[in-house]
């Protein structure tokens, strides 16, 4: 029912992705370099800087900017190798998906408030691949809405990123489909605190 | 997270086995047995789309895309290339491999010394592949890398110039398994350049799976001839050769017949009674399978005259086969060096070989958090990964006095050649031994700290510290636990390594760390304890629905913080407040009521004491460093990953931990713990989630 986006490709030789690459790909991997500088990783800040500058670019999309905090925990959601920045590969994915939920989330916004109201997310999440249940929902909100339930851009996307990477998570660890997954002390904190 | 949660299922399916060479792990993937059947089925011959035949697979500096050696390649299928080409011709032998324009000779010599070892050569190279019998263009081959095995798909355009192989490539020009493994290595390793400029014992590990160690015979160890004789028995691959002073020194014969800059095969060690004295031999081959040392004890001379029958019998062989014995005494003189190669329990089958006991560790050293440095730096040495081993059983020595446990450490980083690309090379790294003192015998769950350090010496160490993917060592120890530390030179370097021991008799080896466990003191609040002057302040905060909600909280707290320029912060994030609430909020309303905004406040004061108790330097801020004492401090005790976790997701880039992050970082643990705690209402110390319980508990 849920239908998490594909994890990002395993890391394949650099070569590899510089002989497939398109032009626009090859004119992000330069901006990529800018952006990250010589050790081709992005920090929490430097993400945090790049989003706010994209997303200031933007009409019609509400929001008073993504927080420090909520870019921590993107970059933690995605950092395969706990150095606490990302990679090309990674952020290239999340950057995907971030377009990609812009969309939805314009497309959402049926009363063009700028915002996803608490009636307009189910429809929204559940085009992103999420059609969750009530009680879901009621937490999502209550941790990503504002005092009147209303959802902004940046918020929406650390919500999505997250769920995301949850559901991976989740899949991952279920190798066998058994439905559930088993976790130590040791596990549970090194998933969740990492989040 | 789901990045944690790769790594957690990768070491899950570890240990059930998969990466072993019977489970090797397929690489990129790709599984050689569908792909040729796709193929076959088409009619169509491999294209192997992750390592094209393009220029960015050969290399990205003398064999990049723009350089000039690269002029003219083409790559071409063997049927091209000649007219019957064949995988592999018999047997393996060391004709097979002929070096070509690239500097790989050191894995051109470890593939030689494979050639010898028939059941090793198989591992790597399956053999029921041909050019004839479902032939589709595609071969595969088996590595070890760093504790698993893993299997290459290629397809069989290799690169060429002027209708010849450009690499490796058999001496009749009609073999092609040398080459085809030689690009699946580069595929591996990125491109083709990577492979230059590497020593022998990489491949050799890389082949095998076996530890390396290396022997400098001007400085020979005085055990040496017992640990060739040992290594012997134990079916090791030997290698040694002369070192050369310049390059037209390379493949010079001596006027004793030996041959500069060339890698030998040593293949038997053993004593004989000569006039009297005891004398030490070691059998030697030249892998062209002629040229032969002419000195004392060679084929034809006058000293096995002076041997028993017994000896003569056993030991002489005349025939011109490249193999000869000279005495030990003579071969530390002309050789300058000898490098080992241990093999795993695995490799070898049968029972005329005696099998070393294997352990292996793969852990990370991380910026501020795990990656101390060597001893140099006491301030945080001790911060790094540490591992036990005990030894009980001293070897079986029958003619030696000295008692004594023989163990081979080996500290190996992790895929710094695939990052070649990125300019990034291998670290410094070495590692230390200490003895572990009678007190902590036994004791597993404890990570030794900065004190213990520098109150006790080191009992041994790796020879240098040194920037090759891997540093060995051969120690002989007397029984008792020692204690393990990998390093990199200096601290702050982050880096993946393994780290392996191989001992004569089974050893007890285990990553030592602190148990992962959380005691923070509950603050018990009734609300009679609750000062008048903290209710009218929690009135005048919560207005009229007399309960704090995240925004509410977020406003307070930041009005506090921002008073005091002692603590470094740049204020609380709803996030963190969100947590805040949810940690203390027992009905469940998303708020907090009196009692609760009490206990709250209790805990941020002993926050607040704590953070300014360990900012040691009065900064204002507190290093990553810092962090890991007082982590401890507010009642937690966590392992490794966990530290390095903390650092990864709360502290700046200079390392420093803000007062915001620090109140967020310890309420989560709480959290987390006790989320934990209710959800194992046995006590087994495992929970089970399905998919919604996960997220319900994850989104939180």
């Amino acid at each position: 029912k849920f239908i998490p986006s594909k994890p990002p490709p395993p890391r394949r030789p650099l070569n590899f992705a510089e002989g497939h690459e398109s032009d626009e790909e090859k004119q992000f991997r330069n901006v990529f370099r800018q952006l990250a500088g010589e050790d081709m990783e992005v920090s929490p800040k430097e993400l945090m800087d790049i989003l706010n500058k994209i997303i200031s670019k933007h009409g019609g999309l509400k929001t008073d900017g993504f927080s420090i905090e909520s870019c921590r925990s993107m970059v933690a959601v995605m950092d395969s190798d706990s150095t606490g920045k990302l990679g090309f590969h990674e952020f290239k994915y999340l950057w995907n998906n971030i377009k990609r939920w812009q969309g939805i989330y314009l497309s959402h916004d049926n009363d063009c408030s700028g915002v996803i109201g608490s009636h307009e997310l189910p429809q929204a999440f559940k085009a992103a691949g999420f059609p969750l249940n009530d009680q879901l929902f009621k937490l999502i909100i209550r941790r990503y809405s504002d005092e009147h339930g209303d959802m902004d851009f940046d918020n929406f996307v650390g919500c999505l990123v997250r769920l995301d990477a949850m559901c991976r998570a989740f899949k991952t660890l279920d190798k066998d489909n058994s439905g559930s997954i088993d976790l130590n002390i040791k596990e549970w904190l090194q998933l969740t605190m990492y989040s | 997270m789901s990045g944690i949660a790769s790594k957690l299922q990768h070491m899950r399916e570890r240990t059930r086995g998969v990466g072993s060479n019977d489970r090797a792990v397929k690489h990129l993937n790709q599984d050689y047995e569908s792909l040729r059947a796709g193929c076959l089925q088409g009619g169509r011959l491999f294209e192997d789309d992750c390592f094209e035949a393009l220029p960015s697979s050969l290399g990205f500096n003398e064999l990049g895309p723009s350089s000039h050696k690269v002029r003219g390649i083409t790559w071409r299928r063997p049927q091209d290339i000649c007219s019957n080409p064949k995988f592999i011709v018999e047997n393996a032998t060391r004709t097979d491999i002929c070096q070509g324009a690239l500097g790989d000779c050191w894995l051109l010599a470890a593939i030689a010394s494979l050639t010898l070892n028939k059941q090793v050569l198989s591992r790597v190279v399956p053999h029921d592949q041909s050019f004839d019998e479902n032939y589709a263009g595609i071969f595969h081959f088996e590595f070890w890398q760093f504790g698993e095995w893993v299997d290459v798909v290629v397809d069989d355009r290799l690169p060429t110039k002027d209708g010849e192989l450009l690499f490796v490539h058999s001496e009749e020009g009609s073999e092609f398994w040398s080459a085809l493994l030689e690009k699946a290595y580069a595929k591996l390793n990125g491109c083709y350049e990577a492979l230059s400029g590497g020593s022998t014992t990489e491949g050799f590990e890389d082949f095998t799976g076996g530890i390396a160690e290396s022997h400098d015979l001007n400085k020979a160890d005085p055990r040496l001839f017992k640990i060739m004789k040992k290594a012997l028995e134990r079916g090791s691959l030997l290698g040694c050769s002369i070192d050369i002073t310049n390059s037209g020194d390379s493949e010079a014969v001596t006027y004793r017949k030996l041959v500069k800059g060339h890698a030998y095969s040593v293949t038997g060690a053993d004593q004989v009674e000569y006039r009297g004295d005891v004398v030490q031999l070691v059998r030697i081959r030249n892998p062209w399978g002629k040229v032969e040392w002419n000195g004392a004890w060679s084929d034809s001379s006058t000293e096995w005259r002076y041997v028993s029958g017994d000896d003569r019998e056993r030991l002489t062989n005349r025939s011109e086969d490249g193999e000869f014995w000279m005495s030990f005494f003579d071969f530390l003189r002309q050789y300058s060096r000898l490098e080992i190669c241990n093999l795993t329990p695995d490799a070898l089958t049968g029972d005329e070989y005696k099998k070393w006991a294997e352990s292996e560790f793969e852990d990370t050293w991380r910026r501020g958090v795990s990656a101390g440095g060597c001893r140099n730096y006491p301030n945080s040495f001790w911060m790094n990964p540490q591992f036990i081993i005990k030894l009980d059983e001293v070897d079986d020595d029958p003619d030696d006095g000295e008692e004594g446990c023989t163990v081979i450490v080996g500290l190996m980083q992790k895929n710094k050649r695939r990052k070649r690309k990125l300019g990034e090379d291998m670290e410094t790294v070495g590692f230390a031994i200490y003895e572990l003192p009678e007190e902590y015998s036994g004791q597993r769950q404890v990570h030794l700290k900065k004190n213990f350090f520098l109150n006790n010496c080191s009992a041994a160490r790796s020879e240098t510290f040194i920037n090759l993917r891997e540093v060995s060592s051969h120690f002989c120890l007397p029984p008792g636990e020692y204690l393990i530390i990998p390093s990199t030179f200096e601290p702050n370097k982050n880096g993946d390594f393994y780290v392996r021991v191989f001992s004569e008799k089974q050893a007890d080896f285990q990553e030592i760390d602190d148990p992962v466990d959380c005691h923070v003191e509950q603050i018990d609040i009734d609300e009679d304890d609750i000062s008048d002057r903290f209710k009218r302040l929690f009135g005048q905060l919560a207005g009229h629905d007399v309960e704090i909600s995240a925004f509410e909280l977020q406003r307070i707290l930041n009005k506090v913080v921002a008073k005091r320029d002692d603590i470094k912060t740049n204020g609380f994030s709803l996030a963190t407040c969100r947590n805040m609430v949810n940690l203390l909020d027992k009905d469940g309303s998303g708020k907090l009521g009196l009692v609760e905004f009490k206990i709250l406040w209790t805990k941020i004061e002993k926050f607040l004491d704590l953070y300014k108790e360990r900012d040691t330097d009065q900064s204002g801020g507190m290093s990553s460093s810092e962090m890991r004492m007082t982590v401890e401090a507010a009642g937690f005790t966590l392992n490794n990953s966990l530290h390095q976790i903390i650092v990864a997701r709360y502290s700046e880039l200079d390392l420093t931990i803000d007062f915001d992050n620090f109140v967020c970082c310890l309420i989560r643990l709480e959290s987390l713990f006790n989320t934990f705690k209710a959800l194992d209402k046995d006590g087994s110390g495992e929970i089970q989630l399905n998919f919604l319980e996960w997220l319900n508990l994850s989104m939180v």
